[in-house]
Order: structure tokens, then sequence, then C-alpha cells
């Protein structure tokens, strides 16, 4: 009877011992697969199917692209392209690492450029001899440019500043729109003096500060590029720097002019609250479009500039970047399938096709029409300024630890807005976050 | 060789029943744990495949330079003291409560155990949109003072948020705890103390506290430890601001690794902490389980 107890018990160790094997096992057939798949595709596509794993941010358009996906399959019987989607940016670099990190690496996934490059580099495919970067816009290139190889292909471009209510402009009485400092004070004094809240801001939100807002006096510097490459090393500084001194003046506006407690209101409070007009203005981009426009499908809306002085020519320009590019994993046994893919997605007409009116993305490439029509009227904003040649650039990519950074500026900022710190206090700690990420 | 037999078996017995959960508890947490101890000697920045090894500059640079790690210790131990000592008070007043007879005590047990069923995540998610628009909105309707405070905007505010909504949740949850222990009061001393004359007052401090003692143990250990390593609740009420101000060590660590791409330095934080953690969890238990009392 023990003997026959014990038995059991070894039996069910062995099993248990199976179970955990026949789990390494499932793991190990799986690369099988993917070996297999990459001769197949040297073997000029023998009919194999063939899976790439992409991996993406843009919770926007994730099921648009899903659909997107499925004409390509349908073209490609052979090629399986499995998409998955996880939102916001730290979460989104944490789960990419993770999955890096546990060998489950996706063949396709996003990278914003500049540090990010640098940090992601040595897993980068070389896209340089691709066919679609002969139309790619000049602005979408420097973020994923290093040694003059290109590594990424720009997801689409995106511009932000004020946003105006144009009828709350109307009701007030506003007939120019402000281009200076000194007209968009006059115009929110207007817009107070009428009973309408002049701006809501958003600084519950560590990237409409530490990305957006503090972008202006480093894309307003004579020349951007030296200036960040002198606080690299050492020969330039924040406090002391006249126009981070006349940004502040702007910043001190929209707090004068804001809504009550600007440090709680959020991204959907923000978007929200100026959707239904209970403010004429907020910082924000073209990608809050379809969120307007579904609070309330009838608002007129339009672009302003940041002014931070009163040199209006200066001073009419809007931000335009890449927020993201595509990027191939390098050692991906299916890159050429990949590649292939991402051609496809700017090249063909189905392609282009959803990139403007289903993603309602402003394309970077040249031989992409973009519809104003689709877009919408903020899209249509952002086009004329790039057009007219009315853009600052981008820089958040280019601080130390890019996002660290921007958390810590936000910081920063945030305490000045809570009047923890004065006005030089916040320059001072700008520059000493600055110094401690570039360490 | 009978004994023996008999050894054996009992090792094949516990390896069979212990075997499969040892497994396991060595994959998902002594694995990992061993290898943050590797990687904290590194300054590894989580993506590339070359780690250089740092020594112990990681743990220099934390405990010499890091003010916001310093910061955000500071915050958590205000945190947990507060939320421990009025999520203890409200669970033990809610037991005390509910364990009178009442009618409707069975389903306000059930309510306020509710809030401890939601994730921390969504329970944060909600809970901004409590302070930020709810509240808005009743200050407005009613006037009164304490609604119309910018709830998440300033950094006392916020604090107290976070404290809210913890003790809010944890509540619910000791207060089961607590019930357990009441019931399992011995009837003969209450009773005995009853006639004895002793007043409420006397009759809680010098009974029932003194019996329930060991649910105390379990229930300042659960929520010191849940306060300490505080995360979700933190990262979707507040995420750390305003200012910085509200920044948990657990989110200060995900930030430094995840964030600043320091993994070398995220972990070598991570161990600092869970040595602390494990110290003041320690000393608690044995101190509470020192004024436990043996019927």
């Amino acid at each position: 009877m023990k003997k026959r107890s014990l038995a059991l018990l070894v039996f069910v160790l062995i099993l248990s011992l199976l179970v955990a094997a026949c789990g390494g096992k499932g793991g190990g057939s799986d690369t099988g697969s993917n070996a297999g798949s990459s001769d197949g595709a040297n073997g000029g596509g023998s009919g194999e199917k063939v899976t790439i794993k992409m991996f993406q941010f843009k919770v926007e358009i994730a099921e648009q692209l899903a659909k997107l996906i499925e004409e390509y399959e349908k073209l490609h019987p052979n090629i399986n392209i499995e998409l998955e989607t996880v939102g916001g940016g730290a979460d989104y670099g944490a789960a990419l690492k993770a999955k890096f990190n546990s060998g489950d690496k996706p063949d396709i996934f996003n990278n914003g450029g500049f540090s990010e490059l640098d940090l992601w580099i040595e897993h980068l495919e070389d896209l340089t001899d691709e066919p679609w970067v002969a139309n790619l816009v000049d602005a979408a290139k420097p973020p994923m440019t290093k040694d003059g190889r290109l590594y990424g292909m720009p997801v689409n471009l995106e511009g932000y500043g004020f946003i105006y209510n144009k009828d709350l402009f109307a009701e007030a009485g506003i007939t120019e729109t402000p281009k200076t400092l000194d007209e968009l004070r006059a115009a929110a004094q207007k817009l107070k003096d009428a009973g309408i809240t002049p701006f809501i801001n958003g600084y519950a939100e560590w990237w409409v500060l530490g990305n957006h807002f503090i972008n202006i006096p480093f894309a307003q510097q004579k020349d951007p590029e030296a200036f960040i490459q002198g606080l690299y090393d050492g020969t330039e500084k924040i406090p002391g720097n006249e126009v981070f001194k006349q940004w502040a003046d702007l910043f001190d506006l929209t707090l004068e002019f804001g809504q009550p407690n600007p440090l709680q209101t959020d991204y959907n409070t923000q978007v929200s609250e100026f959707a239904i007009g209970k403010a004429a203005m907020t910082q924000q981009g073209n990608w809050t479009q379809v969120a307007i426009s579904q609070t309330n499908p009838d608002i007129n809306i339009g672009f302003l500039p940041m002014p931070i002085n009163n040199d209006a020519d200066a001073m009419d320009k809007l931000p335009v970047g890449v927020p993201s590019n595509w990027v191939v994993h390098k050692n991906s046994p299916v890159k050429e399938e990949a590649k292939a893919f991402l051609n496809w997605m700017v090249t063909s007409e189905i392609g282009q096709r959803y990139i403007t009116e289903e993603f309602k993305f402003i394309p970077a490439f040249t031989n992409i029409q973009a519809d104003e029509s689709v877009l919408g009227q903020l899209a249509a904003d952002i086009i004329r300024y790039s057009q007219e040649g009315k853009t600052l650039t981008w820089n958040w990519f280019k601080f130390p630890g890019g996002e660290a950074s921007s958390n810590k500026f936000a910081d920063v900022m945030q305490a000045y807005i809570g009047g923890q710190i004065n006005k030089d206090q916040m320059f001072e700690r700008l520059q000493q976050a600055w110094d401690e990420m570039s360490k | 060789m009978q004994h023996r037999m008999k050894r054996l078996s009992d090792a094949v017995q516990q390896l069979v029943f212990v075997g499969p959960a040892l497994l396991f508890f060595c994959l998902i947490v002594l694995v990992p744990f061993l290898m943050s101890f590797y990687y904290s000697l590194t300054d590894w920045n989580g993506v590339t495949t070359r780690v250089v090894w740092a020594g112990l500059s990681n743990f220099k640079r934390i405990l010499l330079e890091d003010s916001e790690f310093r910061n955000a210790f500071w915050f958590t131990a205000r945190y947990t003291l507060a939320a421990v000592v009025f999520a203890n008070a409200v669970g033990f007043t809610l037991a005390l409560l509910l364990t009178q007879p009442l009618k409707t005590r069975n389903v306000l047990r059930t309510v306020f155990f509710l809030p401890n069923v939601i994730a921390g995540l969504l329970l944060g998610f909600i809970w901004s949109f409590i302070f930020v628009k709810g509240f808005a909105a009743i200050g407005e309707w009613t006037g009164i003072g304490f609604f119309k405070l910018p709830w998440l905007g300033t950094a006392s505010t916020a604090f107290w948020g976070m404290v809210i909504v913890s003790v809010w949740q944890m509540a619910g949850y000791l207060m089961v705890i607590y019930i357990a222990a009441m019931m399992n009061m011995p009837r003969e001393l209450i009773e005995a103390a009853k006639i004895d004359g002793a007043g409420r007052w006397k009759m809680l401090r010098s009974i029932i506290v003194p019996l329930v003692m060991p649910a105390f143990t379990v229930c300042l250990f659960l929520t010191l430890s849940w306060s300490f390593k505080v995360f979700d609740l933190n990262l979707s009420l507040t995420k750390g601001g305003p200012f910085g101000s509200t920044e948990s060590v657990a989110l200060n660590i995900y930030k430094e690794a995840f964030q600043n791409n320091r993994y070398g330095l995220g972990t070598a934080k991570s161990l600092i902490f869970f040595v602390v953690v494990a110290t003041v969890t320690t000393l608690q238990v044995i101190y509470t389980k020192r004024k436990e009392v043996e019927v």
C-alpha cells in the first residue's frame, strides 16, 4: 500500500516535470518556425507563411492600421503581420525593453529619434537605401539620421501651437489674429473683458510643459542646434539666456489669463473644456482634431503661433516635427519582408490613402497628397505654415536622456506655477536638471 | 531499512507538494531578485547588449547625491504613516460598529469591502476624476470650501488625496480581519467584564484591544507593506505630481529604470528599498507580536 502511494507520488512528480519540459519545448519550436520562415524568404517566397511582428504605440490608429495590414495580407498571402499596440510614452518604452530582453523581439517598432536613436541604434537596420527615402520631406530626416545614414521612416508630421476658437474670438471682437506677445496680451484682455476664459492650460501633463512648451525657447534660439551643443559643452547656460527670459513672459501671460488650478488640468480635461467652448485658447497639437470635433462638430478652430516677443516675423511660426518613426530590427530574420511592407505603406495607392484618409496623418512624404478637407482645420494650418516655411524645430528628443529630462523640466515648471520657486530659481533648476541628466 | 524508506518517502512527498511552488517561486521571484543584484552593480541602460561593470558607484550616487530619491523616501514615509494610522483606525471603527446587532450589517460590510475589489490603477483614475471634476462641481453647488480646494494641484492636498483614496481602499479589507478577530473573542471574558462593571471605554481598552492584538499584527504588517510599495495608485492619481512632490519610492524606481534609462541605478534603488521595507516590517511584527496575549 505504502509502496503504491510512493509510486504514485513519483509519477506525479515526473508528470509535473514533463509539463515544465513541454513548456520549454513549445518555446523552442517557436524559434524553429521563425528560422524556417527566413529560409523561405531567401528562397524567394516558396509559399511558406512568414510572420512579421509589429509593435507600435499610436492607440488612435490601432484599428485602422489593422485594416491596412489586412489589405496587405490579401495581396501577399504568405505574409502574416502581428500587430500589437501599447499606448503612452514611458509605458511603451518599458514594454519594448521587456520584449527585447525576454527574446520576443518585434521586427517593426517605433523610435522617437535623436537621443532615443542613440539608445537603440545597435538594434536598428540601416534604411538609407530604401526607395521611399527620395520622397522624404527634408525636415523629417534629422531625427533618425546618424553619421549620414537614415535609420527610420517618419510616421507622420505633427505641429502644435495655441489652438484658438474662432467663434469666441469673434464674439470678443478680435479681428486680427495675434502674432506678437503684445497682441496676444491685448487679445487675452479682450476675451477676459468679454467674460471668456482666454487660456485653458493642461499643465498637469508633463509633456505639455516638458516637451512642447519648453521647446519654444530652444527653437527660438538663433541656432538651436548650436545652443543645445553649447549646453552639453557647458559654454551655454539657461540662466541669463535672453530667449528663456522672454519665454517666461509668455509663461506668465498664460498663467495670468488662464483658468484656476492649472496643475490639476490633465490632457482630457484640457481638450474637452476647450472643445465645449469654456476657454478660447489652449496649447495643443493637431492630433487633438478628432477628439475636439467629436465633442463639438460645429467648432471653428485654427492655430496661433506662440510669441515670446514682439518681432512679428520671427514669432509667426509653428513648431512642426516628426513625433515618431518606424524602425526595423537589424537581426530580424524577416527584415526584408518588414522593409517591403513599410515601403508598400508609403508608396502604394492603398497605403497612401490609409495614411491620409484613415489615419488622418499629415504625410512626411512629398509624393503623398494631403487633402485639407479630410485632415481638418488644424492640419490645414500646419500644412499652410509648413509650405510657407514658417516652422520651428522640435528639440525635446535632443535633450539628454530624452523623456527623462522632459519630466524633470516639467517638475521644475510646475513648481514655478505652484509658486514654490521664482523665475530665477526656475532657470537655475532647469540648468541643474540638464546637467544632472547629461552626466 | 524501513526507517530509511520512510524518510525517503517523506522527502519525496515534500518535494511533490512543495516542488512545483518552489520551482515557480525560484523562476519568478528568486532568479529576478538575484539578477537585480547583478544589474545593480552595472550601468546597464536596459537596451544595449554591452553591460559595463560599475561596482558600488550606483549605491554611492543614490546615498550621496540623489536628492529626488531622498524626497521620494520622505514622501513615502509620511504617506505610510498617515495611511497606516488612518486605515487601521477607520477599519477598526467600522469593525466595532458592524459587530453590533444592526439589521443592515451584512449589506454594510459588503459595501465597505467593495473598494478593495477595484484595482488600484482604476481607482486612481476614478478618484482623479472625482477630485478634479466631482469635487469642483460640488464646491460650486454648495459653496463649501473643502470641495473647492485644488485637490491634485498643490503638494499638500495631493498628499492628502493619496491618503484619502488609500484609506478608502484599505479600510474595508482591514475591517474584515478585525471583524473576524472580534467574533472570535471568548464571550465569557466580555460577560465577566460587564458583570465587573466595565464601561464601554474600559471594555475597549482592556478587553477588546488586547484580544484582537493578533489582528493588529496582521493589519499593521499588511498596511505597512502595501503603503510602502504604493505604485499603481500613485501612477494613476497624481503621477508623482505636482512638481514631483508626491512621488513614491516605487514610482521613482520605475522612472529611473524605464524613463531615465538607468536600469542599473534603478535596481540599486530597489535593493535599498527592499532592505528598508524588510527591516521596518520585521521590526513591526516583532514589536506587535510581543503585545499579543494568549487566552
